[in-house]
């Protein structure tokens, strides 16, 4: 299977709120992230996703666990536009 | 604030609706007035803040959100019409009303509340100082012991929020609502309802939320549950940034301070003749809402007058709360109101009490 060139961990969450709630904790944690629009073929809704480096998988895990912000999926884009749906 | 609201409408966009720049930026003025509610009253889950347009919306979403036909709600005679008209709507469909009656000074004695709890009691509602009297309710023994028994409490901060500390991680409420344009120092038009998680509500309006849009279904998950339709976030911004102000300030602090002007505020007034003053004598039993009359002029009298002469002004008349003024025999007249706040001076409270004893003198 061939990655996209970016291959950042897209992560879904229920809505805004949460989003910006992770956003918060995984800065203050230390991971790096970029704030992005949810990929029409992820979900239908019309808000933000969170993309962090697949390397720092791990302590987003962890921060996001203790806050109770689990997302609700993860996805690794693939070369040919579509979504690999992953664990986080 | 002001300049946070100007700025803010400036690069509005719909919160939660979009990815760009200015989408993000309301909603991002959205989180952070939420995590200021949520930090100033002590919770450590932000979501559980709804906003709405005022503490009336608030206060009709929690009554209708939580009360079905059958179960019994107890209340007391100080209640704003933002809770007692829902109820009576309530009442008609069903819901069996208890109004547990205040004392002259305006306060309602917890023991007289916990006593007209039922085996069908869901819910209390009450408010925490009465917008009339201004009395402060024993909302602490009502609530720890309803929840004790499995009984909803629902706290109208309405007076209070901002101006008395409340703290939601010692305070075992279910449900609290308040405005935002008054003791929080924010715009007219903002509001919120406090949910603690686990408590059943139904929404009182479903819509778009922004998410689970594949679904026709109302969102479950807080706070898109309660929050359809684009929301006043260039008003929450202008919130936000008066939050801000008080955490610095710190509500304890603001509290002190106006506890020191009620007490002024009522020294002055008890000093002059033919002036009645309602509510507690000590200002730490009261918020900072303090109601009189002067003997012979009509109570809008007395506010045109003193706006005329001094510049204040003050809310005369039945201040949408018939209830709270039958309870301290000011009722059909009502009373007039003044209400110190955190940029309120001694030397204010002076000429406001200079302009009330010329009251009765021709006009400059």
């Amino acid at each position: 299977m061939t990655r996209a060139p970016d291959t950042g961990l897209i992560l879904i969450f229920r809505g805004t709120h949460q989003v910006l709630s992770a956003e918060k904790r995984l800065k203050g944690g230390g991971v790096p992230l970029r704030l992005i629009p949810v990929p029409r073929r992820l979900t239908s809704d019309c808000g933000l996703a969170i993309r962090i480096p697949f390397d720092h998988r791990a302590p987003a895990r962890e921060i996001l666990s203790r806050a109770r912000l689990f997302p609700q999926s993860a996805h690794l884009p693939r070369a040919d536009g579509e979504y690999d749906l992953v664990s986080l | 604030m002001a300049k946070a609201v100007g700025d803010a409408i400036l690069r509005a966009g719909n919160p939660g609706r979009s990815g760009h720049a200015l989408s993000i930026r309301s909603a991002r003025d959205l989180f952070v007035a939420r995590e200021r509610l949520a930090e100033l009253f002590g919770c450590a889950d932000s979501s559980r803040f709804v906003f709405t347009e005022n503490a009336t919306v608030a206060l009709n979403q929690a009554i209708k959100g939580v009360l079905r036909p059958g179960d019994h709600v107890v209340t007391t005679s100080v209640e704003h019409n933002s809770v007692m008209r829902p109820l009576r709507r309530m009442e008609d469909g069903g819901v069996r009303v208890t109004v547990v009656p205040a004392g002259k000074d305006g306060v309602t004695e917890a023991r007289n509340v916990i006593s007209a709890f039922r085996k069908a009691t869901r819910l209390v509602v009450m408010v925490h100082a009465s917008n009339v009297s201004g009395a402060l309710q024993p909302v602490d023994a009502v609530v720890a012991a309803a929840h004790r028994r499995g009984i909803l409490t629902l706290i109208d901060a309405a007076q209070t929020a901002g101006a008395v500390p409340i703290d939601l991680s010692t305070l075992p409420v279910d449900l609290l609502a308040a405005s935002g344009h008054k003791g929080l120092l924010g715009p007219q038009g903002t509001g919120f309802l406090f949910v603690r998680e686990g408590v059943p509500i139904v929404p009182l309006i479903e819509g778009g939320t922004g998410s689970r849009s594949e679904s026709d279904h109302q969102p479950e998950f807080f706070p898109d549950a309660l929050e359809s339709g684009t929301l006043n976030s260039v008003g929450v911004a202008g919130l936000a940034a008066s939050l801000a102000w008080i955490l610095r300030k710190g509500v304890g602090t603001i509290r002190r301070a106006e506890v020191v002007l009620v007490g002024q505020l009522l020294h002055g007034l008890s000093r002059i003749p033919g002036v009645t003053v309602y509510g507690p004598a000590d200002p730490a039993h009261r918020g900072s809402a303090v109601s009189f009359r002067v003997e012979g002029i009509d109570p809008a009298e007395v506010g045109a007058r003193l706006e005329k002469r001094s510049g204040v002004l003050v809310r005369a008349g039945l201040h949408c709360s018939p209830n709270g003024h039958r309870a301290i025999g000011t009722f059909p007249i009502g009373t007039v109101r003044v209400s110190p706040g955190p940029f309120t001076t001694r030397a204010g409270i002076a000429t406001f009490l200079s302009a009330l004893r010329k009251i009765r003198g021709p006009s400059a």
